[in-house]
């Protein structure tokens, strides 16, 4: 099939590698039009924060593209050395090439176990790469097929299930306690860096208003603008904890800022009952953990949230080879029809050719005895040349389609060889 | 003599159907795959088809305990299918299943015990107030839909705030509504019902001193469970509007409100004849 999978990626490649290589919108229609052009190649670009790949298919009677040789191209798009790449890039060839992009698109390949923005990244390139006219018949169809295997790994398996950060744990137990976000208010409690992803998060949840009180009021000025929120003097900790129903914690004190006495008779009774989600996402902790009674005060710090995004990827580790498994049996069923197609213009050249052999034997036999021989001894000599011709078709043809579903195209080659075939 | 196609609907067809349902959802929580949904909605589907053909050829009266029960299993089958296509990632089928099917069973077990108890016979000195028994029942049985979902809400609510309570999240093996909704869905489910259990009981209460004058009893199971429930309902409201106890504890009332609801659905009613034991 004459398909190459030529790149680097965060196990080969240093990130300072990977940012060098990495292809801007302009980069990438230059570098399209010029795989293109010079090497007569199909070409996707590939590039994520994780990884650069170039996808390149050619027609089967061309030599195909190595890794070395793409060392050299990558070097004169991005102006580096040719030795400093090469060493870093991999090479997949053929039905490994398949492989490797299904893997890649499914998120068996990716940094975080099953994420799912590679299958958009994936979909992105090849639709920029089909804009710029650089995709044929061969990538028009290994990348669709390749975002089907993606999202039927996905379905199949618990591969992407639930979210890995400690921050979208946190959002998934927000999500757990409350089903409308726009009448509620998230208190932000210091600015420490821990919870500004966090914060991010909540924010996209559209809250009602989002509260910020700091022992420093330039930084909780500062915090406030930053997320759209409102300052809160500090003395007023505890009427903004009576009025919050999610709070996000992450002062630096080195005391916990908020004792259970502290929020028994100054807080919680004055909430009527009402429900409130604390991530204390500070080190040391601002919330005294017996605080939590798991009914209408939830308290989490960064170990709880950080024991379940670990829980969740490895039960997604465990969901590996059945996704593997998918990905093979895809791999398997796209190199055999590949293969099988590929095989159609050289059976219908290989029966053209025969057909015409035949013709000129028989033409001049029977128009030797004519006047010999009846309509009904006619039909049976030609009866019997198409007979002979489909035995002696037969074994070539089979073994070519029995070499297609073991995924290998040697056979077409010399069939064209030894036919003398185009 | 034609035979109605009807006729040859039973309770296994849509138990069974139910039942495969159920274990459909079931496997695809454990083993996710598009397929299982479609399946599951197919035989849940199949089971309220069957379901209603069974009602509209036998008519159940709902003042029988059997035919209450059955009724009760028929709206509550509807509530599943609406809750499985509205709330398509969450584990509803598997909550609201097993009470269908628990009541299926439940009718069945009376019929098997007691094959008089299909029937419902009205005695003569109350035939004229059969109009005001109908919508007794109707009430009664609208009443207790309220206090199923209550149920279902409330036990979904309570395995929530048990993962929660233990800093776990479903991880999408069981996912359930967020406890806010599941709230809601309990408070509007007592608000429909408490009123329309106390119309229900009211108007029974004014029919009953009629039956009682032959013979029925003021003690008998269902009146005593009926006002129970009523009681429950009684002190949900005032615990929820009146004095904001915590939603877990209004969960486990309302689990209670849904035995008395059960005992009072399997005893039988002090109008029939022989009924009030």
């Amino acid at each position: 099939m004459n398909l190459r999978a030529i790149g680097c990626n965060v196990e080969s490649a240093t990130v300072e590698l990977r940012e060098k290589l990495a292809f801007d919108p302009v980069k990438t229609q230059k570098a399209l039009a010029e795989l293109n052009a010079r090497y007569a190649a199909e070409a996707v670009i590939l590039g994520t924060c994780n990884r650069v790949e170039l996808y390149l298919a050619r027609p089967e009677t061309m030599a195909p593209l190595h890794a070395p040789l793409m060392a050299e191209f990558l070097s004169e798009v991005h102006g580096l050395p040719a030795q400093e790449i090469a060493p870093h890039l991999y090479e997949h060839a053929d039905a490994a090439a398949v492989r490797h992009l299904f893997r890649v698109a499914s998120g068996l390949d990716s940094v975080v176990l099953g994420e799912s923005q590679i299958a958009g990244q994936v979909k992105e390139a090849f639709e920029v790469a089909q804009k710029a006219n650089a995709t044929g018949a061969m990538l028009n169809t290994l990348f669709p097929a390749a975002l089907r295997v993606s999202k039927r790994v996905r379905s199949e398996t618990g591969i992407s299930q639930g979210h890995v950060s400690v921050s979208s744990a946190a959002v998934d137990f927000v999500r757990q306690v409350f089903d409308t976000f726009t009448d509620k208010t998230v208190l932000v409690i210091g600015a420490g860096k821990m919870g500004r992803l966090t914060l991010n998060h909540l924010a996209e949840l559209k809250p009602a208003a989002i509260l910020v009180t700091n022992r420093n009021a330039a930084r909780a000025e500062e915090s406030a603008r930053n997320c759209r929120g409102r300052v809160i003097p500090w003395e007023q900790l505890d009427d903004a904890l009576v009025q919050a129903d999610i709070v996000l914690s992450t002062t630096g004190a080195a005391e916990p800022i908020v004792s259970r006495t502290r929020f028994e008779e100054k807080v919680r009774r004055r909430r009527a009952g009402r429900t409130l989600l604390i991530f204390d996402m500070a080190v040391p902790r601002d919330f005294d953990p017996d605080i939590h009674d798991g009914d209408t005060v939830s308290l989490f710090n960064v170990d709880d949230l950080k024991r379940v995004a670990d829980r969740r990827m490895a039960e997604r580790r465990r969901h590996i080879p059945a996704a593997e498994a998918i990905v093979n049996t895809e791999v398997a069923k796209f190199v055999a029809d590949w293969n099988r197609r590929a095989n159609g213009p050289i059976i219908g050249q290989l029966t053209a050719e025969v057909d015409k052999l035949r013709e000129t034997i028989l033409g001049p036999l029977l128009a030797k005895m004519n006047g010999k021989l009846t309509d009904t001894e006619k039909a049976s000599i030609e009866q019997a040349f198409r007979l002979f011709q489909n035995r002696l078709l037969h074994g070539p043809i089979a073994a070519l389609q029995e070499a297609s579903l073991e995924g290998h195209g040697g056979l077409r080659e010399a069939l064209r060889k030894l036919f003398g075939l185009k | 003599m034609s035979v109605s196609p009807l006729q040859g609907v039973t309770h296994a067809c849509f138990a069974l159907s139910y039942l495969c349902a159920l274990l459909l959802e079931i496997a695809r929580l454990l083993w996710p795959a598009t397929g299982w949904r479609l399946a599951s909605l197919a035989f849940g589907g199949a089971g309220i088809v069957a379901h209603t053909a069974y009602i509209l050829y036998n008519q159940p009266t709902p003042a029988a305990p059997y035919g209450s029960l059955l009724l009760l299993a028929w709206v509550l089958a509807l509530f599943y299918i609406y809750g499985t296509i509205h709330h398509a990632k969450q584990a509803w089928a598997v909550f609201v299943l097993p009470v269908v099917l628990g009541l299926v069973v439940l009718s069945l077990v009376l019929v098997s015990m007691n094959p008089a108890s299909t029937r419902f016979h009205v005695p003569d000195w109350a035939a004229a107030n059969r109009f005001w028994g109908a919508i007794h029942g109707l009430l009664l049985l609208l009443g207790a839909v309220g206090v199923s979902v209550s149920f279902v809400a409330s036990v979904m609510y309570l395995m929530q705030a048990r993962r929660l309570r233990n800093k776990v999240l479903p991880d999408d093996v069981a996912p359930i509504l967020s406890l806010e909704r599941l709230e809601t869905m309990n408070r509007r489910a007592l608000n429909i019902a408490f009123p329309l259990l106390t119309a229900g009981l009211f108007l029974g209460s004014l029919l009953l001193p009629e039956a009682y004058r032959f013979g029925g009893n003021w003690l008998s199971v269902k009146v005593v469970s009926t006002a129970g429930l009523w009681l429950v309902f009684l002190l949900l409201v005032y615990l929820r509007y009146g004095v904001h106890v915590p939603a877990r504890r209004l969960a486990w009332l309302s689990i209670l409100a849904f035995g008395l609801l059960l005992m009072a659905l399997v005893a039988s009613h002090p109008f029939a004849v022989g009924g009030g034991s």
